[in-house]
């Protein structure tokens, strides 16, 4: 059977496209960044996505697992970058340069960055939860001129715990960017700030007129930054965040990402809090 | 529409026609307990269209328990990965399909090629199936497919229709599969006075309801809308979830029904080797939407339990399906061991209603 016959809409649906694994690099403990290419020329030339979609990633002999694809969609060397949490995630990291792996996708609505045009960008993260929302940090870089003012937040639990250390070194000397780091637990030599991530909110001067927040972090920061966010006024459809839910098929069939109403894997990953709330189900 | 008779001591050669191209699944009764399951027949004559609504929906041979979608090879020395959507999957005839069967399988049509995506192992099974339904002239005693406009006459889908009209058969054609096999067959013409006959027989198996199928009243529209919007209060998804072993049962036994889960199974005989399997799957199951680090954003079992009735109870369900996602066969309130099959839950949920 053709390949093509897999491929619906531009993406590749039900059989894994190989791919191969050109280079790892070392984010924090447990989190490792994978460049990977895709071996067939043809799709991989034609491989596009958007930001805040994600694929199906296969380990072969281990299984699949659901991943963001954290390079904006232009420009961007493609990667993932992926925590060890269980069996499929620690056979992802037991694999070297030049090894195999899957890709089914990409899945997934996106932001509606059209609608962003013209809006201030607050991208709040805690932890990992920088990996979704990196993609579309550097979609904002790539096009600030469209924009009012971008700010990253980034939280972690330690300074060992911040993602992107080199990317957010870059964000920082771009002119028009905004970042501002916490850790929640200092070490000694932390010159930098301290406390939950949502402390930083006066110190960024947050904007809250005509500006759009992205959170994305583990379920108790995500409902203190909502709370403080909501606080200060901003409207709940002008906050978005990607769930994050159990994912088999990645096309609307299996019924494990089922929130609510919607299916996180074709309705998702992205949402705006006013969904969210409607959804009757924890984050 | 093309109408045909056939001799109703001649109904056999249906089966031994299409036997020529596909295996042949049918109602049959077993001996040692009487019960009747839809199953391949090993021997045509095993097929008993008169057998009792079965146990197991037909769901099973379009959609397997377990299948593979998927076989690779990852080859380490060469560093080479191949790779199969390897679904070898045979032609199926389905003989004797009830009404409210046929449209379980209609449901998981809707739903696996009727979306953005397409499934393509469903699809797969689907282009090599021929279906044979046959008119229910009485009910059983769970069946409530009249609220849930699924019987006791098939409407659409299936390739052949019988309908029981005493001495002979009237067989409706509803495809051009169904017309090739008719004209195998060299069947008699039927004409409007046969589908008289066959209107007559349904109304009076509509009227055997009252009398016969008294195990489940679901008046399903109210609750449909209540569902929908939410009405439905804490207490009673509550009451239902307590009475919730999550068995998984009535999933499995439900025509409609098609959560599944994915796993890589490595072959023991080859290195490197691997079969993807997808497997039937329950949202009453407690690991169901476990995530990483154990958070389970749908932790109690009530949750869960308002899952599967809002998913055959309500309007976003009748969009994908264009009808409930209940077919009215009544298995889930047999198999369930905590008394909530779905018509027991539609009678809690009117009793809050009326309350
Ligand atoms: C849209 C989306 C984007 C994601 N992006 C990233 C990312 O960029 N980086 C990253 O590291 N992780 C990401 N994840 C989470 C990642 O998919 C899971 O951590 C991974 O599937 C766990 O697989 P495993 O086989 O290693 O764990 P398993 O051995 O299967 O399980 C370990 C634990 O994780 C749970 N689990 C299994 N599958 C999932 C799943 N799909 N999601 C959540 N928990 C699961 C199990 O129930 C168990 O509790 C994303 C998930 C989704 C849905
Ligand atoms: S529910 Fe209706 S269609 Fe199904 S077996 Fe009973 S009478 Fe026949
Ligand atoms: S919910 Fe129960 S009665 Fe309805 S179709 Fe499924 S098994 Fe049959
Ligand atoms: S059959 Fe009954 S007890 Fe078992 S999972 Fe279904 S509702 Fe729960
Ligand atoms: S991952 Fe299967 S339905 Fe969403």
């Amino acid at each position: 059977m053709s390949q093509v016959l897999n491929i619906q809409n531009g993406k590749i649906v039900t059989v894994p496209e190989v791919a191969t694994i050109e280079e790892i690099r070392d984010e924090i403990r447990e989190v490792k960044t994978f460049y990977l290419s895709i071996d067939n020329k043809e799709i991989w030339n034609n491989f596009k996505y958007k930001s805040g979609q994600f694929i199906m990633c296969t380990i072969f002999g281990a299984g699949e697992f659901a991943v963001s694809l954290p390079p904006s969609p232009e420009n961007d060397r493609f990667h993932i970058t992926v925590r060890t949490v269980g069996k499929v995630t620690s056979a992802l990291h037991g694999l070297k340069p030049g090894d195999k792996v899957g890709l089914r996708g990409p899945f997934g609505n996106g932001f509606p960055f059209e609608e962003f045009k013209g809006k201030n960008l607050v991208y709040v993260a805690g932890g990992i939860g920088l990996i979704p929302l990196r993609s579309s940090i550097v979609h904002a870089l790539q096009h600030k001129k469209d924009f009012g003012r971008v700010l990253v937040l980034h939280g972690a639990r330690t300074p060992d715990d911040l993602m992107y250390k080199e990317n957010i070194k870059e964000w920082q000397s771009f002119e028009g960017f905004e970042t501002y780091i916490t850790v929640d637990a200092p070490t000694p030599d932390w010159k930098g700030e301290t406390g939950f991530v949502h402390t930083l909110f006066d110190k960024a001067n947050l904007p809250v007129e005509n500006t759009i927040a992205f959170v994305c972090g583990p379920p108790v920061m995500f409902n203190t930054v909502i709370g403080e966010l909501l606080k200060r006024g901003l409207p709940d459809e002008n906050i978005y965040s990607t769930l994050e839910r159990h994912m088999k098929c990645g096309i609307g069939k299996c019924q494990h990402c089922a929130v609510g109403r919607t299916l996180v894997c074709t309705d998702g990953p992205v949402y705006t809090y006013r969904q969210i709330k409607t959804l009757g189900e924890e984050i | 529409m093309t109408m045909f008779l056939i001799k109703k001591a001649d109904v056999g050669n249906i089966a031994q026609e299409l036997s020529r191209e596909y295996q042949i699944y049918g109602p049959m009764i077993e001996k040692g307990s009487g019960q009747t399951f839809f199953d391949r027949a090993q021997d045509l004559a095993e097929i008993n269209l008169s057998a009792p609504i079965p146990s197991n929906p037909p769901k099973s041979v379009v959609f397997p328990q377990m299948e593979r979608i998927l076989s690779y090879e990852y080859d380490r020395a060469k560093n080479a990965v191949k790779m199969e959507p390897d679904y070898k999957i045979e032609p199926r005839a389905l003989v004797g399909l009830r009404p409210c069967d046929l449209a379980g399988i209609l449901c998981l049509d809707r739903f696996f090629m009727g979306q953005e995506f397409v499934d393509e192992v469903y699809l797969n099974h689907r282009k090599k199936m021929f279906i044979v339904t046959n008119t229910c002239v009485a009910p059983f005693k769970q069946c409530f497919c009249v609220c849930t406009d699924s019987g006791p006459a098939a409407g659409e889908g299936y390739d052949l229709n019988l309908t029981d009209l005493g001495k002979e058969c009237l067989v409706e054609v509803g495809s051009e599969k169904g017309t090739a096999l008719a004209a195998k067959l060299a069947l008699k013409p039927a004409n409007d006075s046969h589908l008289a006959m066959k209107k007559e027989k349904v109304d009076k198996s509509i009227a055997m309801f009252e009398g016969i199928a008294v195990d489940s009243k679901a008046w399903i529209s109210r609750v449909m809308n209540r569902v929908t919007t939410g009405f439905v209060k804490e207490d009673v998804w509550e009451y239902v979830g307590d009475q919730c072993f999550e068995c998984g049962a009535c999933t499995f036994v439900c025509p409609s029904c098609s959560c599944f889960n994915i796993a890589d199974v490595n072959n023991p005989e080859c290195a490197g080797c691997a079969d993807r399997l997808r497997t039937w799957d329950s949202c009453s199951y407690e690991g169901y939407s476990r995530m990483a680090g154990g958070h389970n954003p749908r932790k109690p079992v009530e949750d869960r339990r308002n899952k599967r009735f809002f998913c055959k109870l309500s309007y976003s369900q009748m969009k994908k399906y264009l009808r409930p996602g209940c077919v009215g066969c009544g298995r889930c309130a047999w198999v369930c061991p905590g008394d909530i099959g779905l018509p027991n839950v539609v009678t809690y949920v009117r009793r809050e209603i009326t309350r």
